[in-house]
């Protein structure tokens, strides 16, 4: 059973759970959560605010650990982008990018052609769009 | 309480949702911080590269094409995130056996290495018990008791850093028959596919190659670069050819200073492999990385305790009236010659407990001077006094007599304070100068600086043949043999800040033999200087209470990557698993979910984060990035 009072250390955790497994909807749940828990940072009650402050020592560490997810899932986030517009056929490699020539691994954007074998496979893979 | 309280209750509601069946992966990333939880590691899906005509290209982004093509930039994201994964893995269950270590062990009877830390207190708190009694053989009793247990505490705790070594050497070259045993399977399996593409589907050949694959990028940290007609070259992350098409180069092993390491075609790669990620990557770091650097901490721990405490004891007075000599000298620990090693040698050498030097110099057995000089080492920075000192110097023979040159290095004493020594050498004929070492008069409680002094006699050759300190009364050879020397014999006396009396040796001869010191038609100069004393900055406890820290620090920043890694191998797992399909709407359904998590995700980052620094008052956020 959860606590009656959960800590901030438990709802971090959550938040990196939850974008482990891409769980939009729960991340969006812990961000109005969140959201609540911003307005009622700036409580004037001492006592209150030496609760917050152990939570949010105790949360520390966590939180490092959702920071790393968070820039993992950016890293992730890139490479799909990237897919997606390769699927689309707006991003190619040239021969010259292919073989590690200025700007290689940066492929060019708005269709250029490539040669080749390459060239070959980019215009037969882009039938169904 | 009733705002912030109000408002975490609403984040119940959040946490108390019905969820959906967890990964594994997941659940290791809400214990990442749990004390004790162990790391459950998924196995995770094959992999393959993205190349263009056997030329890898850039950043994971391959060809355009078929949907088989297309799935291979998560599969080369995958592969990179999940050789990262294993060596983080693998480095952390060897971290935390290192830490596990050094955790005190309150139900054991017997003293561990987990109790170093109460060991020092205790061994300098026995000083402060016999202040008050210094005659009381009882207290004498303690002190060589608690010496025995903090020494025997040290030695455990390096013999088993050693043990842990091993293990680990061994774990590293048992990966070496597997790595084989795949690259010699993918090498096979390359011929035969080369021989089907492309008149015909290799899918199964493919698909076995691919499991190879996986298994291989966990072990090790490859890149891999396909070739004409489905073929495949491997090579590690640095380069170096694992696999060429149908052939396949052995990883061999080695024994070089003890420890095994890897090569390929002749050449060691074991750093390259250490970085390389897979688990051997993990074990290699744990070796050569780890490992080493808690043996340096605690040798350097163990030498300053040594060097400082014998020092210190062999400058007073015993129970009977003695002090120590250089052929009796009353040393408590064995008296360490390197830095190296001092926590696995030390040993409690003293038998004896009148030999316990509780009066000053010259004192009679009832002073405790000493003893509280004893108790202070515990109390102030540890360093380690010098020893040995060694100036790489050439002397000029065309000097005239009287003629001089001087040489300089710094010296410790016991109390981590440090001082510049001067020699200087006088010409006193052919192939004689005389020497005379000194310290700054503000060193010593006289105000006086006395010089020690004598004479050195070079060979034709330039070489040191002979020396004469001032009062010897007979020169010694300068050699190698048995009853030669190879050092000049110093001694300082009355240090004004109470620290033991310096007794160093002016090494004349390197260890292979060959002279420091030359005389030659060249202008005088010294070239070089050496020592093995160092200052202090930290008490014995502090100095063991950081190494502890920095352990724990270490353990956790690497069960964070570890974490990290794990969750981004299982987000591209969903992502893949969503792409494995050929509906673009599943794909775009994909590709929306991991923005939209991002996106909010980013906003629960930035809001806690406001509450956090808010919380703490530390004007500045804790983001990472």
């Amino acid at each position: 059973m959860r606590p009656a009072n959960p800590e901030l250390k438990e709802l971090v955790v959550e938040a990196s759970r939850a974008l482990a497994c891409l769980d939009a909807a729960r991340l969006e749940e812990l961000a109005l959560s969140c959201q609540a828990l911003t307005r009622a940072r700036s409580s004037e009650d001492t006592g209150e605010r030496e609760h917050l402050a152990r939570q949010a020592r105790e949360a520390k560490a966590d939180m490092a650990v959702f920071a790393r997810v968070l820039e993992a899932t950016r890293s992730n986030l890139n490479v799909m982008k990237r897919l997606r517009d390769l699927r689309a056929g707006r991003l190619e490699y040239t021969e010259r990018q292919a073989r590690g020539g200025a700007g290689a691994g940066f492929p060019s954007t708005g269709g250029a052609k490539s040669r080749g074998r390459w060239g070959e496979a980019a215009e037969g893979g882009h039938g169904d769009h | 309480m009733g705002t912030i309280n109000s408002a975490l209750l609403l984040t119940k509601g959040a946490l108390d949702a019905d969820q959906a069946a967890l990964s594994v992966v997941a659940n290791n990333v809400a214990n990442a911080n749990t004390p004790g939880y162990t790391v459950e590691v998924p196995d995770w899906k094959q992999n393959q590269p993205i190349n263009v005509d056997g030329i890898q290209v850039g950043d994971g982004v391959t060809e355009t094409g078929s949907t088989s093509q297309r799935d291979r930039v998560l599969e080369e994201r995958l592969d990179q995130q999940q050789q990262l994964a294993s060596a983080s893995s693998s480095r952390l269950t060897a971290l935390n056996s290192i830490q596990a270590l050094f955790t005190p062990d309150s139900g054991s009877a017997s003293s561990t290495a987990g109790d170093i830390g109460s060991d020092i207190t205790s061994f300098f708190d026995s000083f402060s018990s016999l202040e008050s009694n210094p005659t009381d053989n009882a207290l004498r009793e303690q002190v060589l008791s608690s010496a025995s247990t903090l020494a025997g505490d040290f030695s455990s705790a390096a013999n088993s850093l050693n043990v842990q070594s091993a293990s680990l050497d061994q774990d590293a070259s048992g990966v070496v028959s597997q790595v084989n045993s795949l690259t010699s399977a993918i090498a096979q399996l390359n011929t035969q596919i080369q021989s089907t593409s492309p008149d015909a589907d290799a899918g199964t050949l493919e698909d076995q190659r691919q499991q190879d694959l996986s298994q291989l990028s966990q072990l090790i940290g490859i890149n891999q670069v396909t070739t004409e007609n489905n073929g495949l070259s491997i090579t590690t992350t640095s380069g170096q050819l694992l696999v060429s098409e149908g052939q396949n180069f052995q990883l061999t092993t080695g024994t070089v200073n003890g420890a095994t390491d890897f090569f390929l075609g002749g050449a060691d790669i074991t750093s390259e492999l250490a970085t390389g990620g897979g688990q051997l990557g993990g074990y290699l770091t744990a070796r050569d990385v780890d490992i080493p650097s808690a043996l340096s901490a605690l040798d350097q721990l163990a030498y300053g305790i040594s060097t400082s405490v014998n020092a210190q004891n062999n400058s007073g007075t015993d129970y009977d009236g003695k002090a120590g000599t250089a052929a009796n000298p009353l040393y408590i620990f064995n008296e360490p010659t390197a830095v190296a090693g001092s926590a696995a040698n030390m040993t409690a050498i003293m038998t004896n407990p009148n030999q316990i030097a509780a009066a000053g110099a010259g004192d009679g057995t009832g002073d405790n001077s000493n003893a509280v000089a004893m108790y202070n080492l515990g109390q102030e920075p540890l360093g380690a006094p010098t020893t040995t000192f060694s100036l790489t110097q050439n002397l000029d023979s065309a000097t005239p007599v009287n003629g001089t040159a001087t040489g300089n290095v710094e010296v410790y004493d016991t109390l981590g304070k440090s001082y510049q020594a001067t020699v200087t050498y006088t010409q006193q004929g052919a192939n004689t100068w005389g020497y005379s070492v000194a310290l700054p008069a503000a060193a010593f409680t006289s105000g006086v600086s006395t010089p020690v002094t004598g004479t050195i006699t070079f060979s034709a050759a330039g070489n040191p043949i002979q020396i004469e300190p001032t009062g010897a009364a007979n020169p010694e050879t300068v050699g190698t043999t048995t009853g030669d020397v190879s050092s000049v014999p110093l001694s300082f006396t009355g240090l004004a800040n109470g620290a033991a009396d310096l007794n160093i040796g002016w090494n004349l001869l390197a260890a292979n033999g060959t002279s420091t010191i030359s005389q030659s038609a060249q202008a005088s100069a010294q070239t070089g200087q050496s020592q093995n004393g160092f200052a202090g900055s930290q008490t014995p406890i502090d100095s063991y209470s950081n190494f502890v820290s920095t352990l724990g620090a270490t353990v956790s920043e690497v069960q964070t990557e570890n974490t990290a890694q794990n969750a981004s191998v299982t987000q591209l797992q969903t992502q893949n698993n969503a792409l494995s399909s050929v509906n673009l709407n599943d794909e775009a359904a994909a590709m929306s979910t991991l923005e939209s998590s991002y996106q909010a995700a980013s906003q629960v980052f930035t809001l806690l984060n406001t509450v956090m620094a808010s919380a703490l008052n530390l004007g500045d956020q804790t983001a990472v990035s």
